[in-house]
């Protein structure tokens, strides 16, 4: 998957440069920085939800994804192999809970209720699934969310900070499940967040922003623990500790 | 006044085939304007809170002006639209119920729009983001937010009932007042109140804060059932 290269402005400030990006399949990509560097606004532009400074949509081409689970989990994916694959799936910071119940709003992505089900079960909201979306805690609207953007297979899923909302068990239970969907749909993943733990223990690769700018770029082993950019140190130093696997 | 309050009551009571008439025109008139308000409205509303185009917000500005348009000025207006010398005048629509909905028609619709347009606005970007994030097609996404916009429409259609089942301006000057064809409570109660016969003025006042109690009654219970 590529995203192309762009720039985003607000009223003649620059609050995201990019250059073009190539993501593989059945990869997740961590996107961490500080505040305001723009981490949002790339999983906005990259989901086309936003359009880069002169029109147009980031995205400029896709594979079909690959499964990279090792042939037999793949293979008899019945979900998979009966849904159409979408282009790319986001999940934004502050989902919409629609005027409805969960089980409802979940199945608004696909009908596919076994899925949903399943889903729900496993993200603790099977004894929920009635319940009106609107009466829903900040944490259980999250998973809902959560559940709601994986209920089809992508080419590239986004999301953004998912699990911020979630305690420590449910963002556990959320960090599996995405690996299993990745590992099931073979797409690709970008993740914003801002827990360094978080992006260490799912991250295959980091893409590290800084002021609007993709300060640094490659496997999450080396941008996470043992980064080039000074900007980058100081970050880990200030959250998460350097070198510290 | 006490006197005129108990004459009131009896006259409702006593099924007065004068008041039963204001009330079928009143009835005609409001429901049908309120209706089509509605029905052109809201969709306008949705369009106008939720598509962003270049004069978008000129648009806004000119329906919250029109929603503060004094009734007889709307009222002049359709009187020399559809007078005998007007544009329209060869419809002969003038001192008839059908006018008096245009005219109702004309005032109401704006305040349908600006009010669904200010609640679809502040919702159509989240509901749009999520929307797009599921790959869901435009559509469905106006349908989610049509969805979203039921306890709005709901109100929108009661304060639009309100508002032309109050109204005196418009209606007395295209419709005339004329007794047992266009008069309707409003006008009704002004004709009598200058004749000096007030029990049936006082009669249409009972009847007229009913409805607006009973409306105020119906939107509050239907708030917390809706709004969720």
């Amino acid at each position: 998957m590529k995203i192309s290269a762009c720039r985003k402005s607000y009223r003649g400030k620059t609050v995201l440069q990019c250059p073009e990006m190539e993501y593989q399949p059945g990869r997740i990509y961590a996107v961490v920085g500080p505040n305001g560097s723009g981490k949002s606004t790339y999983a906005r532009l990259a989901a086309g939800v936003i359009k880069k400074d002169g029109g147009g949509m980031a995205v400029v081409s896709h594979e079909k994804p690959i499964c990279h689970a090792g042939g037999s989990q793949c293979q008899n994916s019945e979900w998979r192999k009966n849904t159409r694959i979408k282009e790319i799936l986001y999940m934004p910071q502050k989902s919409f809970p629609f005027r409805m119940s969960l089980e409802k709003n979940i199945l608004l992505a696909g009908n596919d209720r076994q899925r949903a089900a399943k889903l729900m079960e496993s993200l603790r909201l099977s004894s929920l699934s009635g319940r009106r979306a609107r009466e829903l805690s900040g944490g259980e609207t999250a998973k809902m969310a959560l559940a709601r953007v994986l209920m089809k297979p992508c080419a590239m899923l986004i999301l953004d900070e998912p699990t911020s909302a979630m305690d420590m068990e449910s963002a556990i239970a959320a960090e599996q499940l995405i690996h299993e969907y990745t590992m099931e749909t073979g797409c690709c993943v970008l993740f914003v967040t801002h827990d360094l733990s978080q992006a260490r223990r799912m991250a295959t690769d980091a893409l590290f922003f800084f002021h609007g700018e993709l300060c640094e770029f490659g496997p999450s082993e080396k941008v996470l623990y043992d980064p080039a950019r000074p900007e980058t140190r100081t970050f880990l130093e200030y959250y998460g500790g350097l070198g510290q696997k | 006044m006490q006197s005129a309050i108990q004459k009131a009551i009896e006259l409702i009571l006593s099924g007065d085939r004068e008041l039963g008439n204001i009330l079928l025109v009143t009835a005609k008139t409001c429901v049908t304007s309120s209706l089509i308000a509605l029905f052109m409205g809201v969709p306008l509303g949705i369009l106008l809170g939720a598509w962003n185009f270049r004069g978008r917000r000129f648009l806004v500005i000119i329906m919250r002006t029109l929603m503060g348009m004094p009734p007889v000025v709307c009222g002049l207006v359709m009187y020399i639209l559809f007078s005998g010398v007007g544009p329209f005048g060869r419809y002969k629509l003038l001192f008839t119920v059908n006018i008096m909905i245009i005219a109702q028609v004309v005032l109401i619709t704006p305040l349908v729009i600006a009010n669904i347009e200010t609640y679809v606005s502040a919702i159509a970007p989240l509901v749009q983001e999520t929307s797009i994030g599921l790959g869901l097609r435009p559509w469905q996404t106006l349908m989610l937010l049509a969805n979203e916009c039921i306890y709005p429409i709901f109100s929108t259609y009661l304060l639009a009932f309100a508002r032309s089942i109050a109204e005196v301006g418009a209606v007395s000057m295209v419709g005339g007042a004329i007794a047992w064809k266009t008069n309707v409570m409003t006008t009704a109660i002004m004709l009598y109140t200058n004749r000096g016969s007030f029990t049936l003025g006082i009669a249409l006042g009972i009847i007229l804060m009913s409805i607006s109690l009973l409306v105020n009654i119906v939107v509050t219970v239907m708030q917390g059932r809706l709004n969720r």
